[in-house]
């Protein structure tokens, strides 16, 4: 009469969710892995502009382009597969990967490439949260619906790695004789300094990574501070460190 | 750079009272940027104090259902009144800061605040334990999604005669609860299964307790049909255990959260263990316990009251 402790059915019914997650789990590692693979060779080409004069960026940049063709793929292939599940159940999965994937496609555009076909490429472009959602073709900060995005969060934590990068860019570009580029580095990373101070920010790896901007802007002062204690400094690019 | 100051109900405060003007930022061109994810982050941080705050409150009710359910002695359909009063009026509060949570959580907020929702954890405890002791059945995730929406939904309605629990909370309730009506459609709370699961882990406890301090003040273990039923093969609580045990230990283990799962599962043998012991004990030196004797816990004991029922 008495029924029993536990339904038999309940068992069976979580038994079932939880091994359909493990499968989802498993087919995200799998399109995460893939993603990773991408990133990891567009990061490796990336780290040859540490070496590349500027009058050779444009071979570079080509190859370049291509690795993130690659990630724009599997990005879209992650966004149509996550997007059936809760965003924030697996975010954490991918967030790392996504966070690199957005700084090579800024750090590529910065330095000229990924350019619109009615402009030429140019050093300086910022590619806004918006701008990389549409390089990789996936909604930005979404709110109003589930699905597959990029967050506020990933941008701005890729930024801060394209900070990184730029900061040993304007040591290396002074040493292939290009000092015009670290000044430009300069005034950009001072802009997108202020910018950071903009943000009210939690105690949180955000907050984090942004303290670790001032190492990157100090790093560059003293680059400009020995280029033009030496009077280094091209007249022309002085005043317009844009 | 830091949070924003609040107010007693989470609102951020107004940053144009004393501080007026912060400090003059640098404008240039990637300002306008910053300051449009500056307002989308402030957004998402605000939520998630407003949800910090009503969790906490809600897992502070939660334990003081539990803690009004420990007294309870017998398992039996109805609860004694006063326990059951004491659980309803925790409710009627858990309820109404269900319903100011619940517009927050909708859609992709769910998850994404999960981690800040521990209080669904503690709330299912709280009515599984109920469900428990008026059943002897562990109630399943199916049905306490109803029960936990219900809730939700009953807290967006005003309901002013209900005055209860520490005044402050009160006058927060009351305020929060006229303001919820104006959405047309009340949103209501999901539970995940990992919410109901955790919830069920922290019942084992929760039973352990239970048994213990039943049976030392009862003298027989604890089970269905009330004391001296006609039928005698009626289970005890130590076989629930057992039960709920081996339900853990035959669970597949996700991949995600594999650490949490195995501490809440080594505590769950624990309380498992305890309670064999327990019955053991009974069944070995029970007889010899004098008939009707009760070992003498007036000290300990805050429900003389409920044995009386």
């Amino acid at each position: 009469m008495a029924p029993p402790m536990i339904d038999p059915a309940l068992f069976d019914q979580l038994k079932s969710r939880i091994d359909e997650d493990t499968n989802i789990r498993k087919e995200l590692d799998q399109i995460i892995d893939e993603l990773n693979q991408h990133v990891s060779y567009t990061q490796g080409l990336l780290s040859r502009i540490h070496s590349t004069p500027r009058s050779k960026y444009d071979a570079l940049l080509g190859q370049v382009e291509n690795g993130i063709k690659q990630e724009i793929q599997t990005v879209g292939r992650l966004s149509a597969f996550a997007s059936q599940y809760p965003y924030y159940k697996y975010n954490h999965k991918w967030s790392r990967t996504v966070q690199d994937a957005i700084s090579t496609a800024i750090l590529c555009a910065w330095l000229g490439g990924l350019s619109p076909d009615s402009k030429p490429g140019e050093v300086g472009r910022l590619l806004t949260l918006e701008d990389v959602g549409k390089t990789f073709e996936v909604p930005v900060n979404l709110k109003d619906r589930d699905a597959f995005h990029i967050t506020i969060e990933e941008y701005l934590l890729g930024l801060i790695a394209v900070i990184d990068d730029l900061s040993r860019l304007a040591v290396n570009s002074v040493t292939l004789g290009d000092n015009a580029m670290a000044v430009q580095i300069s005034g950009f990373i001072k802009d997108l300094h202020a910018g950071f101070q903009v943000l009210n920010l939690k105690n949180d790896i955000l907050r984090k990574r942004v303290d670790s901007i001032k190492y990157a802007v100090k790093k560059v002062e003293d680059v400009v501070y020995d280029l033009s204690l030496r009077n280094l400094i091209p007249a022309a690019q002085s005043q317009g460190a844009q | 750079m830091s949070g924003s100051k609040r107010d007693w109900n989470g609102n951020a405060k107004r940053r144009d009272g004393p501080k007026p003007a912060p400090k003059q930022v640098v404008r240039n061109a990637y300002t306008p940027i910053f300051e449009q994810l500056r307002n989308e982050l402030d957004e998402h941080h605000d939520r998630r104090e407003r949800i910090v705050k009503a969790s906490r409150d809600i897992t502070a009710l939660s334990k003081k259902i539990i803690f009004s359910l420990q007294r309870v002695r017998k398992i039996e359909s109805q609860l004694p009144a006063n326990i059951q009063a004491e659980v309803d009026s925790r409710l009627a509060e858990i309820s109404k800061l269900l319903a100011t949570l619940a517009p927050e959580i909708q859609g992709i907020n769910r998850y994404r605040y999960s981690r800040n929702l521990m209080c669904l954890e503690e709330l299912v405890e709280a009515l599984t334990f109920g469900h428990y002791l008026k059943t002897q059945t562990l109630i399943s995730h199916a049905e306490l999604c109803p029960i936990v929406e219900d809730l939700s939904r009953k807290g967006a309605v005003p309901q002013e005669d209900e005055v209860m629990g520490d005044a402050g909370d009160t006058a927060e309730s009351v305020a929060e609860a006229a303001e919820a009506p104006t959405t047309e459609e009340v949103p209501i709370i999901s539970l995940t299964d990992d919410d109901y699961l955790y919830g069920v882990f922290d019942l084992t406890g929760e039973m352990m307790r239970f048994a213990t301090t039943s049976t030392a003040l009862s003298g027989s273990m604890a089970s269905g049909q009330g004391a001296g039923s006609e039928d005698d093969e009626s289970r005890t609580i130590v076989q629930d255990m057992h039960e709920l045990g081996t339900f853990f230990e035959m669970l597949p283990v996700g991949p995600e959260g594999r650490f949490q799962w195995y501490k809440k599962l080594q505590v769950t043998r624990q309380s498992v263990q305890k309670v064999e012991k327990l019955g053991y004990d009974r069944i070995v030196r029970g007889t010899e316990r004098p008939n009707g004797w009760i070992p003498d816990l007036s000290a300990g004991d805050q429900g003389q009251g409920d044995e009386l029922e």
